[in-house]
């Protein structure tokens, strides 16, 4: 069993049609997990298995079918008792895909350009079978209920996220008696300090947060710039004056063959199952990639009661036909595996902050795109600041300095822009 | 078989964006449309940093750090369901202005070409969407290559790469009715003609009529369909609701019901006519600005771009709703005008949904693409005239409000993506075709509020025939500009989204 902590009172939640034990409240994809299922679905196209890499609502490799639902997100979906799951897009299921013929017809891609275009009947043919197989999930199958009317807020400043710089940030606004709100869209805040691999909890946290809050938008109709935020289950239209974005980034799915099959997880995903979840996602776990959190997550696999092997290791192929059955890694060669943990930086969350009217650049050090701004984290929007990880890879503690900063250009004061 | 993926929403391997890349696609707005990579559940958050890096190591020459620019963001975020965008609403009585991200264009001065263009041609089209695209295609067809095409963006930047991909012929005038059948037809075979697939699926056009005005329209639209060879139908709500089960028909009077009409996917199109003109010696120049004319004895006679200037003999302004600033800068005033219409598309379903389903009365569509999404969207008559390609909360709510009150399952689809693009209106709502009084040389093709998409391949076709041949062509007399000055309106009132 891959739960290292066991569940007390566990509930019943359903898949296919077997039952599985799961703790009440945990992410849907953490109880599957926990249940030696890896594989979730079948791709669009080649109908190849997939199995979750994120568990941060950043990829599409966790959907399921959840209580009627299309398309849902495991990761981000609480487990309640009595759950209906249900895989998708596979025919006749997903261990056993036929479709997956697709796969070896097209051995490195499909031309879906040419491909049969303006073949006499064939092209016909084609459109047909094109079209059923399109899609992922089923619409639903009853009418939705009208949820209630949208809540609208104005505040004079919004911090979104809570992770390193955000709270330090918070914290620092807090000292200096400027009010604020924080949304955080985990049930807790502290972001990679609870998450990641490098060992360490964020200092003891009074400050107000709003927990569970996840910013879907940033708009600006009309002129006036606000979020939309979604909050039990009700969609809050957040006005505010001035905002900081400290939304750190979104696991970056590292480019080498076999890099969908199910096992291979971003190092934050399965930090993030360990720490937060009790969950070692398999016995054996390739931890390659970016040598310290490589190392601290080996830490964290062995304290699970697992085994690490390839840690820091560059990564050249995964291996398995439905699920990760080795690595082949430099130094290192083929390694036995159940699951490779992608360790690196994460890709900076700029999407809100691009919307807002900040300069997203290329970094070409870092090799990603990130959110320009000054050293106190002003954007060319004088209104809207930004610190942590979304402006580039950095570590917790310089994201904290920059959410420390970034407190006090907008506290005032002394040193203010 | 191992494969390495980039996208995997959409299983776009690395092989792929390699194929986009020798292709010639070098910029990431390009290689999204190619491959398709960052259109599926993630909207790009695993896959962009993956593809700038390749360009960075496969391009033929490599791009500078300017010249990577991330694709547009577009709310929302996350996925997020309709019903959360239906429980918002806006003030109904004012118009939607702003919109994220703020300030876009489609020029992209960075990823400008530094060869001059060529000093010469006999034919320079500006403006490389559908129109200009497939009239080169139709001159190269009538023997004319020496044409170069002038694009601002990237191929698909303008409302051709933005729209909803609808055909219908169920249209109010005899002519308009003539050139969508013929459209109808040549995109049928465009696949073959061209070599590209658009994924033509011909499920239909249902209008819903709810109010009585509307049930006349459709009704006396319908003669003329019928006369005209266009076999609409008028259902009782209950039939309509036999063509597509999950609508509800609250309020609906009647349907109007066209079983030929069609949805394409229209990116391919511009792709197709750009090729087949590019083998037949076309010039397609990407990334490039006009910048001014040179005129002399009432006519234009060169075109100054931002990469050198065009000695040439005509001049086609098939710019859509850019046209008149364009024409602004050889002296021409036009009367269209840009508006904004906004868009959105969901989460990949499984096939339910047979035809493009449009309220006439709100100016609600929606359809369903071979991808599976539900794409549609819905004019607002108080958006104010401007050249605004941003995306509001506004428009999530109005269009969700209205979606869900027809299909009220969709309130737990959720939407991935929103966007807009300009519909270049008239004041007629009427195409500009033909000769500039007083500057001969400068012939238009633009003006097609909305329905350019669907017109361009039969327009083109007679467009280039009447420029290789000078063969009298009554389009190119009734709409002309200067049917405005002499109050000859060409009225056309089925226009929707």
């Amino acid at each position: 069993m891959p739960r290292f902590i066991p569940v007390d009172s566990p509930v019943t939640i359903e898949l296919d049609g077997d039952q599985l034990q799961a703790r009440e409240g945990e992410p849907v994809a953490c109880a599957v997990l926990a249940n030696d299922q890896l594989i979730f679905s079948r791709s669009p196209k080649y109908h190849r298995p997939r199995g979750p890499f994120c568990l941060t609502g950043a990829c599409a490799q966790c959907l399921m079918r959840v209580d009627g639902i299309p398309n849902v997100p495991t990761c981000r979906t609480a487990v309640k008792p009595g759950m209906r799951l249900e895989r998708q897009n596979a025919m006749p299921d997903v261990r056993i895909d036929l479709l997956r013929a697709n796969d070896f017809v097209f051995r490195d891609w499909f031309n879906h350009h040419e491909f049969m275009a303006g073949w006499p009947i064939a092209e016909q043919v084609m459109l047909k079978i094109a079209r059923q197989l399109s899609g992922l999930g089923v619409l639903p199958e009853r009418p939705a209920e009208a949820r209630q009317p949208a809540i609208i807020e104005e505040h004079e400043l919004v911090v979104v996220g809570g992770g390193a710089a955000g709270l330090a940030a918070a914290r620092q606004l807090s000292n200096r008696g400027v009010s604020y709100v924080l949304f955080e869209r985990e049930a807790q805040v502290g972001g990679r300090l609870i998450t990641g691999a490098e060992a360490g909890q964020p200092a003891p946290w009074n400050a107000p947060a709003r927990v569970g809050a996840e910013v879907v938008g940033l708009f600006a109709d009309d002129g006036k710039a606000f979020l939309a935020v979604i909050e039990g289950q009700r969609l809050h239209l957040v006005f505010y004056k001035r905002l900081l974005l400290t939304v750190g980034g979104h696991p970056m799915l590292p480019t080498f063959p076999n890099n969908d099959l199910p096992g291979v997880m971003s190092g934050r995903a399965v930090s993030t199952l360990i720490r937060r979840h009790g969950v070692l996602p398999g016995k054996t776990i390739a931890c390659v990639g970016e040598l310290s959190e490589a190392r601290s997550l080996a830490e964290l696999v062995k304290g699970a009661g697992g085994t690490a092997v390839a840690v820091g290791a560059e990564i050249e192929r995964a291996h398995g036909l439905r699920a990760v059955n080795a690595v082949t890694v430099k130094p290192g060669g083929k390694i036995a595996c159940e699951v490779i943990a992608t360790c690196g930086p994460l890709s900076p969350a700029f999407e809100l902050a691009k919307c807002g009217g900040a300069e997203v650049v290329w970094n070409a050090q870092a090799r990603c795109f990130v959110v320009q701004a000054d050293a106190r984290g002003q954007t060319v929007n004088p209104t809207l600041f930004v610190a942590g990880e979304v402006r580039g890879p950095m570590s917790s503690s310089a994201a904290a300095e920059q959410g420390l900063a970034a407190a006090d250009a907008l506290a005032g004061g002394a040193g203010a822009p | 078989m191992s494969k390495s993926l980039i996208c995997t929403c959409e299983d776009v391997t690395a092989s792929e964006v390699e194929h986009a890349i020798g292709k010639g696609y070098c910029d990431i707005e390009s290689v999204k449309r190619f491959t398709g990579f960052g259109t599926g559940i993630c909207q790009g958050k695993q896959c962009l940093n993956a593809v700038a890096r390749l360009l960075e190591d496969k391009a033929p020459k490599k791009p500078t750090p300017q010249q990577l620019m991330p694709f547009a963001p577009r709310p929302p975020l996350f996925p997020t369901e309709l019903g959360y965008w239906a429980s918002a609403s806006f003030d109904p009585t004012r118009g939607s202005e702003g919109g994220v991200p703020g300030g876009m264009d489609i020029g992209f001065p960075t990823l400008r070409s530094e060869a001059p263009v060529k000093s010469k041609a006999k034919i320079v089209i500006i403006g490389g969407g559908i129109m200009g695209l497939a009239l080169a295609w139709n001159l190269a067809e009538q023997g004319e290559t020496d044409v170069v095409v002038l694009e601002k963006g990237y191929l698909c930047a303008g409302a051709s790469g933005r729209n909803g991909g609808g055909i219908r012929a169920q249209w109010g005038t005899p002519t308009l009715i003539g050139l969508a059948r013929r459209s109808i037809e040549l995109m049928k075979r465009f696949a073959r003609d061209m070599g590209i697939n658009v994924w033509f699926r011909q499920g239909g056009y249902l209008f819903l009529a709810k109010s009585d005005a509307v049930v006349k329209k459709i009704e006396r639209g319908a003669a003329l369909h019928n006369q005209h060879g266009v076999p609409t139908q008028i259902l009782t709500p209950d039939a309509a609701r036999d063509v597509v089960p999950e609508l509800t028909m609250t309020g609906v009077k009647a349907a109007a019901w066209n079983p030929k009409d069609a949805v394409i996917f229209p990116w391919p199109f511009l792709w197709g006519y750009a090729q087949q003109a590019q083998k037949r010696g076309v010039q397609v120049e990407t990334f490039t600005d006009v910048v001014g004319f040179e005129l002399g004895g009432g006519k234009i006679t060169k075109v100054l771009t931002d990469r050198g200037e065009i000695a040439c003999e005509r001049v086609v302004l098939a710019a859509g709703a850019w046209s008149p600033q364009i024409a602004r800068l050889a002296g021409v005033h036009l009367p269209n005008e840009p508006h904004r219409h906004e868009i959105c598309s969901t989460e990949p379903l499984k096939p339910f949904l047979g035809p493009l389903v449009s309220v006439l009365d709100s100016g609600l569509y929606f359809s369903q693409s071979m991808r599976g999404e539900i794409v549609g969207g819905m004019g607002d008559p108080r958006e104010p005239s401007a050249m605004n390609l941003g995306s509001t909360a506004r428009f999530l709510s109005r269009y969700s409000q209205a979606l869900t009150e027809q299909l009220p399952q969709a309130g737990r689809v959720k939407v991935l993506r929103q966007w807009s693009g300009p519909y270049d209106v008239t004041p007629d709502n009427s195409p500009i075709l033909g000769k500039t009084p007083k500057l001969e040389n400068l012939l238009h093709m633009h003006g097609f509020v909305g329905h350019g998409f669907m017109m361009a391949p039969a327009v083109a076709e007679r467009m280039a025939r009447w420029m290789a041949t000078g063969e009298s062509d009554e389009l190119f007399e009734r709409f002309t500009l200067s049917r405005f000055a002499e109050g000859r309106m060409e009225r056309e009132d089925f226009i929707i989204g």
